[in-house]
């Protein structure tokens, strides 16, 4: 039987896996892009309405960010800088996912990066 | 009474009315009497009438369409002339003849070229659906309501499909927007023209120094006569239109061939500030009165440009293509605009422009892709026409766009490159294949051989007219050095231009007068009787 100090490559590739596996396990897997668009909108159509925010144009465009930015901000479900926070704590899991797809394939270091429309 | 006293009367009362007349005459010159102003604000007198029509109530539009060619037709249910009628004009060919206009061989030192329509980003600003040229989109002028057609009726037809019950909801919300937008019709507004001629050149002012985005709700200092709180005009107010032919286009022939006033006829265009204002539109006497046969209203009107937006003045292709890390990369410049992108190369966006000043009798030359040039010099790629012997050319102020483009080193032409798509420029990095195919897009030759040269572009200033507080000072042309008009030559300016001979003259003629009036008061002074007779 080896001891994980005689073997330190042992012990790295171990600690890689399970940084892969705990990566992977929490990395937000993204939704229906195209539906995301529209549910993006939405919330701030929502927020508008009762007169949280001055315009219904979300506030900030999937170009704002790089694919790496919004993928660290869908991980960490930091919606803050978001505003609506009301709106964005009743999206079901699902509608989080799909706004995560929208923003992340048009994001400015994308093939197609977007401004909100 | 004597006749002493008639006389000392006759005095005092000749004192009084000259002193009345003169107050009265004061009150007269307070109030607003400059008869180009009286007779514009008759010309656009009262509302304007609205459209005859209710589009909301028209059931034909409230149908579930599903393609932008199927709205046209049902337009055309109704106004039955108005494709074949927009199809003839420049607004759809992009012609202004056989050889000129975008979407024939002129070129600018902006994006260059259209390639014969084969860029298809210059497409997004062509009033068709779908950056296709088949049917014409008669909401890009007449919609009042923003929508992107493109996107709407993509995911329709994709959410329209679905199975999922929330995917279908949004098929119905789509459903609804393109209802809204296709009942919600109007006479173009500044948002419809401005969805294009604001971003001339691909992006906010980067082609007109005086229009963009800031013209959309412009306030009176911006433009008096758009300005929201002023005459709030909208575009259509000045560009009238006869069978969608829109008036104001400057191309090979001016926007005007006749300088008359709805004074002279009342169903003339609104196209010139004449048309309103007339030829004298000043008080009477006034200087400014005897200036409108050579310069034009504009030149003192609009003493800069770019006023709340910067401009694009400069744009050197030459420069592209660089990277930073093996990648290509942006920079920002003064206010926030790019100057640098490895697609484009390097530009300069200025603001409050002082503008250039040419004569110009409404038409501007060029040259196109076919015309050979000399490499040697700064070529013209666009100028004013119009000479100071031209009775209708005017000095007028226009913005020039400087550049550097490519031309053909063997065939002395300059060349249009393919920018946009899979074998333009911005997707290559390659200049000899996006010349290749760009030139090829016109049916006109590529040595392979090609280098830079520089170039100007112009643009007739005539929007952003200041309020009368604002307009260039007399002291800012009639002046000995660096006034606005020093690069003009060829005639006598006062102020400006001296002639030594002339000089001595006038200054003999001053100085013997002078010398005349001190001897003949000094005889008088010292002679007796006051130099005057004895009274029989």
């Amino acid at each position: 039987m080896f001891k994980l100090h005689q073997k330190p490559w042992i012990f790295f590739f171990t600690l890689f896996l399970a940084f892969l596996f705990i990566g992977s396990a929490v990395a937000i897997e993204p939704g229906n892009k195209r539906k995301g668009k529209y549910t993006y909108r939405k919330v701030y159509k929502a927020c508008f309405e009762r007169g949280a925010v001055e315009s219904p144009k979300p506030s900030i465009n999937p170009d704002a960010h790089t694919q790496a930015e919004w993928t660290e901000i869908f991980t960490q479900k930091d919606f803050d800088a978001f505003g609506c926070a009301d709106e964005w704590a009743a999206l079901p899991e699902e509608d989080v996912r799909d706004i995560y797809a929208y923003l992340h394939g048009h994001a400015s270091d994308s093939p197609t990066p977007a401004k909100c429309k | 009474m004597n006749r002493m006293n008639l006389k000392r009367w006759a005095g005092v009362m000749a004192v009084g009315v000259l002193l009345f007349s003169g107050i009265a005459s004061g009150e007269e010159e307070n109030t607003d009497t400059a008869p180009g102003r009286t007779m514009a604000r008759q010309a656009v007198r009262g509302e304007r009438p609205g459209i005859t029509v209710d589009h909301s109530r028209i059931d034909a539009l409230k149908k579930p369409f599903s393609s932008g060619p199927e709205i046209t037709g049902t337009c055309l249910s109704c106004h039955t002339e108005a494709e074949s009628q927009f199809h003839q004009t420049i607004h759809w060919t992009w012609r202004a003849d056989d050889v000129k206009g975008k979407g024939g061989f002129s070129l600018n030192n902006f994006c260059i070229s259209a390639n014969k329509m084969t860029d298809k980003g210059c497409l997004s600003c062509h009033p068709g659906w779908n950056k296709a040229v088949e049917s014409v989109n008669c909401l890009v002028c007449h919609g009042q309501k923003e929508i992107n057609w493109e996107e709407a009726f993509a995911d329709l037809k994709v959410f329209a499909a679905s199975d999922d019950a929330s995917e279908k909801e949004i098929a119905e919300e789509i459903r609804a927007n393109i209802r809204d937008a296709v009942t919600n019709i109007g006479l173009p507004g500044r948002k419809n023209c401005g969805s294009c001629h604001f971003y001339g050149g691909g992006g906010d002012g980067v082609k007109h120094g005086d229009l963009d985005s800031s013209m959309a709700r412009p306030n009176k200092a911006l433009d008096v006569h758009m300005g929201e709180d002023g005459q709030n005009f909208t575009c259509t107010r000045c560009h009238t239109t006869k069978r969608h032919n829109i008036a104001g286009r400057i191309y090979t022939v001016p926007a005007a061939t006749e300088r008359k006033s709805l004074v002279e006829d009342d169903l003339t265009a609104k196209i010139t500030c004449e048309s309103c204002h007339t030829a004298t539109p000043h008080k009477k006497g006034s200087k400014p009165n005897d200036h409108t046969d050579k310069v034009a209203c504009q030149t003192c009107h609009i003493p800069y440009f770019a006023r709340v937006n910067p401009t694009k003045m400069s744009w050197d292709w030459s420069k592209a293509g660089k990277l930073k890390d093996g990648k290509p990369f942006k920079s920002k410049g003064p206010y926030g605009k790019k100057d640098y992108l490895t697609v484009k190369g390097e530009m300069r966006w200025e603001k409050n422009v002082r503008p250039e000043y040419f004569w110009f009798n409404g038409s501007i030359d060029g040259v196109t892709a076919k015309d050979r040039v000399d490499p040697g010099t700064v070529v013209a790629v666009s100028h004013p026409v119009g000479s100071q012997d031209d009775p209708n050319s005017r000095i007028f102020p226009f913005k020039v766009h400087r550049g550097v483009q490519p031309y053909d080193k063997i065939h002395k032409t300059l060349l249009a490159p393919l920018l946009s798509g899979d074998k333009g420029y911005w997707k290559t990095l390659d200049w000899n294949s996006a010349l290749a195919v760009g030139q090829s897009a016109l049916g006109l030759p590529f040595s392979g051989e090609f280098d830079f040269v520089e170039t100007t572009y112009v643009f007739p200033t005539t929007h952003m007219v200041a309020p009368k507080n604002n307009v260039v000072r007399c002291s800012e042309c009639h002046v000995r050095n660096d006034g606005r008009m020093a690069d003009l030559a060829g005639f006598y300016m006062p102020g400006r231009n001296q002639n030594r001979w002339i000089n001595t003259i006038g200054w003999v003629a001053v100085l013997g007068a002078a010398i005349g009036v001190t001897v003949h008061g000094l005889g008088r002074i010292f002679s007796p009787k006051n130099g005057r007779k004895e009274n029989g």
